[in-house]
């Protein structure tokens, strides 16, 4: 896109061709490329050559899963129901998407709309993160075609998994209500966006209420093997409290690091709102994750002291458990803190990352699996199991960049061409051409 | 016989029978042999050899507690079943049911005024008494070295001849 | 009513207030937690009687109907099988709802055999757990499991305290749980003990009632204290269990889990459940209120327009 970009084409970014005319849904999907144009631009992109690989290795391994049975993938034993899918897939996808009902809460609840220029990001990061953690959970499922019996068949509503099955269920379709305006904005259908706007504040409400519960959920599903979850990763109290306040910073540290990862990759979809305020936001989001750090370590700490704990601290686990606790929340909290004082984004996308990968991802496969049956033995995933799980995590990715490239999500959308688009263009041109060689 | 409940008479009674008793267990009532056929189904019926267990246990009331009139060796019998009188009946059927969970046998289980209330059922009965003995005095203790399986037996362990292909069981450590 | 249990008032508090229709639940609710129904039956089991001929592993096969096994019920080489590097001893899986594992105890000249399966919780982790329902507690004991709803989520897993339901991943179509059902349809269900305590040739296991049992139990300690520890393994474990253990030596040294708690699994989980109905109640209102007062003053209509540009007005 890059290349295209420094031959003046720009990417289609509003309703109407510069000549005026509508552009149609083909010509919208194809970013307002010609076909050539735009399979040129896909095949020079080695990302995609990488995904492709990826996906042609492990999509068969998917369809084999469902022709030969969990059995045939996984090391998912009566001993170890739930592996990679789950630990990963649900356990981890679920807190790195609360950031929708975060900026979701900040902007439209507590008039925050400075953060407005990064709040679909969010949006669109909480509804694919619950999206694909459904998909993980549609692999992972003995009998996935009965996904829908908690809901409308068999009710067992007394258990933590009915609510985290309904909240995830009438989330996942809260997200889409909110994702909906950028997808109406884009397909030209205003009166579906009013229709969505109308009701913001409710959907935003319900949001922060199925996201209190529903986080907090996936924590007290554990508070049902006190015997089986290392003592370091289990509280019956404070369970769902930690899995809430996790995915706070979880969710605000995932959009960090997706900005990032979008405005070093994907500069040319970013507008220039976007682009100015992002180092100011990925501050504000800094201030808000290391509160969340703060309380969660706080929680952390009063869950070992509460049920006396300490002594398991000496132990190999105590180790595993401080490393977790060091680098996952410690760490992250001093470099945001510090990023935030001396005004250091990129030392503040360093922690992010951090919280991201051992703040989060280590502490669900800990909890799920790693200090599961400590007192039993350790299981190793199956490689096939891992590579079916990198391979929807793979297919996650693509949908994001496709759905980015396309929505105005990092972008406002444009009802009329620029004000004046020929003067754009001449103005435009020279500058490119005097760019290039440059850049060459 | 011995047991009619004159009490006026009990000490005269007594008397004799304590000179009587047990002379005339050994004489008229122990049977040779005793055919067990309580789990026939699944095993050959045993052919107890009566007089030889007699000889090895030298005491009744090793197997048959109280009940042959010898007095009970147990402590905890013996404060109920310190007189020597022999039962009403003295096989082990007459007190050990061969339906120990049949529903009368479990409304035995809550009679509260029942001192016997946890009367192990017959087959229970002759396993814990044989196997105790047996593993003291190097008796048989596997199950065919006393009983053999009939065929619908074999058929249940899935042993004999309806064993399992031996090939699909490998190693004794597995992953 | 006296199906109506602290679960069921749960899952009326988790509906939003539909407890209030629960009025005859008082006196439950009174009590505070469920010990079983009164006339549930159980099993008693005696390790001290139990010798080891895996009868009952044979006639669990036989009544429920499982696939045939790898080595046959009469050969005790299984007893030397491990898992695991060693670790683990055999466990109940989808082809054998009960296994008999041996234990060589260090103050017992006799190695000792323990029969496991399930033991049928009171208040069973695997029900309270199960977000279609599959699993019932019947007034006989009996937990039992529908495998028509079972989606296949695997939490009662995760939950049983004991290690004990299975899973069938080698299925494709209909993957299910399987575990022992305390032979409900054929035997239990009718008055007859099950299949494993009806051909036990030592009587270790003793079918009634279970306050029958426990008096039984409490009564074989009493008078032979030197032959038996002192608990009863079952009674309180995870708030009590249909069946029962009693032993010669400590539970630990049997493979026993004696860190479990007292309290049913479900009361590990009560702390979040009772704190749904509140965010249910008391978020809409709470922040709703926050966006009153924080865009107080503020234009309404604005936000959000300025996202899509100039060019909509």
């Amino acid at each position: 896109m890059e290349k295209l970009a420094d031959y003046g084409i720009k990417p289609l970014a509003g309703a109407k061709k510069p000549s005026g005319g509508k552009w149609n849904v083909m010509e919208k999907l194809f970013l307002g490329l010609t076909l050539d144009q735009y399979i040129g631009q896909v095949v020079r992109n080695k990302f995609n050559w990488l995904l492709a690989a990826i996906m042609a290795v492990g999509i068969p391994f998917i369809i084999y899963r469902f022709l030969f049975g969990l059995g045939a993938v996984t090391h998912a034993s009566n001993d170890y129901p739930w592996g990679l899918f789950l630990g990963f897939g649900l356990f981890c996808m679920v807190p790195l998407s609360a950031s929708g009902f975060m900026l979701g809460t900040a902007c439209e609840i507590f008039g925050r709309h400075d953060f407005e220029p990064i709040e679909r990001l969010a949006l669109l990061n909480g509804l694919l993160g619950y999206f694909f953690a459904v998909i993980y959970l549609l692999v992972d499922l003995g009998q996935p075609w009965r996904l829908a019996y908690p809901m409308v068949y068999a009710w067992g509503p007394a258990a933590v998994l009915f609510l985290v099955g309904w909240h995830v269920a009438v989330y996942l379709s809260v997200q889409v209500a909110e994702v909906s305006t950028s997808f109406f904005e884009w397909i030209g259908w205003p009166r579906g966006k009013e229709f969505i706007r109308k009701g913001t504040i409710g959907l935003t409400v319900s949001g922060i209420i199925l996201s209190t519960l529903h986080q907090g959920a996936l924590g007290a599903l554990f508070t049902y093997a006190p015997g089986k979850v290392h003592p370091l990763w289990y509280s019956a109290e404070f369970q769902w409290i930690l899995f809430f306040t996790s995915s706070i910073f979880g969710g605000l540290c995932m959009v960090i690091a997706v900005s990032t990862i979008v405005i070093k990759t994907m500069a040319w979809r970013c507008d220039d709102r976007f682009k100015e305020t992002l180092d100011d936001l990925t501050i504000k989001l800094a201030k808000g994750a290391s509160m969340a750090l703060i309380t969660y370590l706080v929680i952390k700490i009063i869950a070992v002291a509460h049920d006396n704990e300490w002594v398991y601290l000496a132990t190999g686990w105590g180790a595993w458990y401080l490393f977790e606790i060091l680098s996952g929340v410690i760490a992250p909290m001093i470099l945001l803190a510090y990023g935030i004082h001396h005004r250091l984004v990129w030392l503040v996308r360093i922690g992010a990352f951090m919280a991201v990968v051992f703040g989060i991802v280590l502490n669900r496969l800990n909890t799920a699996l790693i200090a599961f049956n400590w007192k039993l033995y350790q299981e190793v995933p199956h490689v096939a199991e891992a590579i079916i799980a990198v391979t929807i995590f793979v297919i996650y990715i693509a949908t994001y960049r496709f759905i980015l490239n396309r929505l105005p999500i990092l972008y406002a959308w444009k009802a009329q061409p620029d004000a004046v688009p020929a003067a754009v263009a001449v103005s435009a041109s020279p500058e490119r051409e005097q760019g290039t060689p440059a850049r060459a | 016989m011995f047991g009619v409940s004159n009490w006026h008479m009990k000490g005269l009674l007594l008397l004799l029978l304590t000179l009587l008793l047990p002379m005339g267990v050994y004489a008229m009532d122990a049977p040779e042999s005793v055919t067990i056929d309580t789990i026939a189904k699944y095993y050959e019926p045993v052919e107890f050899d009566h007089a030889m267990h007699m000889d090895v246990a030298e005491d009744c009331s090793v197997c048959h507690h109280h009940t042959t009139g010898t007095g009970a060796t147990n402590p905890y019998c013996s404060k109920c079943h310190s007189e020597n009188r022999e039962s009403a009946t003295v096989a082990c059927q007459g007190c050990h049911s061969a339906d120990p969970f049949s529903a009368e046998s479990i409304r035995r289980q809550g009679e509260l005024n029942l001192f016997h209330d946890d009367l192990i059922g017959l087959k229970g009965a002759y396993h814990e008494n044989c196997l105790g003995c047996h593993r003291q005095m190097d008796g048989p203790t596997g199950c065919e070295d006393c009983h053999a399986k009939t065929d619908a037996g074999e058929r249940l362990y899935h042993s004999g001849k309806y064993a399992p292909e031996p090939s699909t069981h490998s190693a004794a450590e597995h992953e | 009513m006296s199906k109506v249990s602290r679960r069921k008032f749960l899952a009326g508090s988790l509906a939003g207030g539909v407890a209030a229709m629960l009025a005859p639940v008082k006196k439950v609710l009174a009590s505070g937690d469920f010990r079983g129904f009164p006339d549930g039956m159980g099993v008693l089991v005696d390790l001290t009687r139990c010798v080891g001929c895996r009868s009952c592993e044979a006639a669990c096969n036989k009544e429920q109907g499982l696939p045939a096994p790898d080595l046959p019920f009469d050969d005790d080489s299984v007893f030397d099988e491990t898992f695991h590097h060693g670790t683990q001893k055999r466990r109940t899986t989808e082809k054998a709802y009960t296994v008999v594992n041996r234990y060589e105890p260090k103050d017992s000249d006799q190695p000792v055999y323990r029969k496991v399966q399930c033991n049928h919780c009171n208040e069973p982790a695997c029900l309270t757990s199960c977000f279609v329902k599959a699993y019932t507690k019947t007034n006989e004991g009996a937990v039992i499991y529908d495998e028509h709803v079972c989606v296949g989520c695997r939490t009662c897993m995760v939950a049983c305290p004991h290690n004990i339901p299975a899973y069938a991943y080698s299925k494709v179509i209909d993957p299910v749980v399987k575990k022992c059902i305390f032979c409900y349809d054929t035997r239990v269900s009718k008055g007859r003990p099950p299949a494993c305590v009806e051909i036990c040739p030592a009587e270790a296991l003793t079918f009634g009632k279970r306050k029958d049992l426990l008096r039984l139990a409490r009564a074989r300690i009493k008078s032979s204290p030197e032959k038996y520890q002192q608990e009863i393994y079952g009674e309180h474990t995870v708030g009590g269990s249909a069946w029962m253990y009693i032993a010669g030596v400590p539970f630990e040294e049997l493979g026993f889990d004696t860190t479990l708690p007292n309290e049913p699994i479900i009361n590990n989980v009560k702390g979040f459940l009772g704190m749904v109905p509140m965010v249910l109640a008391i978020w809409p209102a709470l922040f709703t209120g926050f966006h009153l007062l924080a865009t107080k003053n503020k234009d309404h209509d604005h936000h959000d327009d300025s996202h899509t540009g100039e060019g909509e007005k």
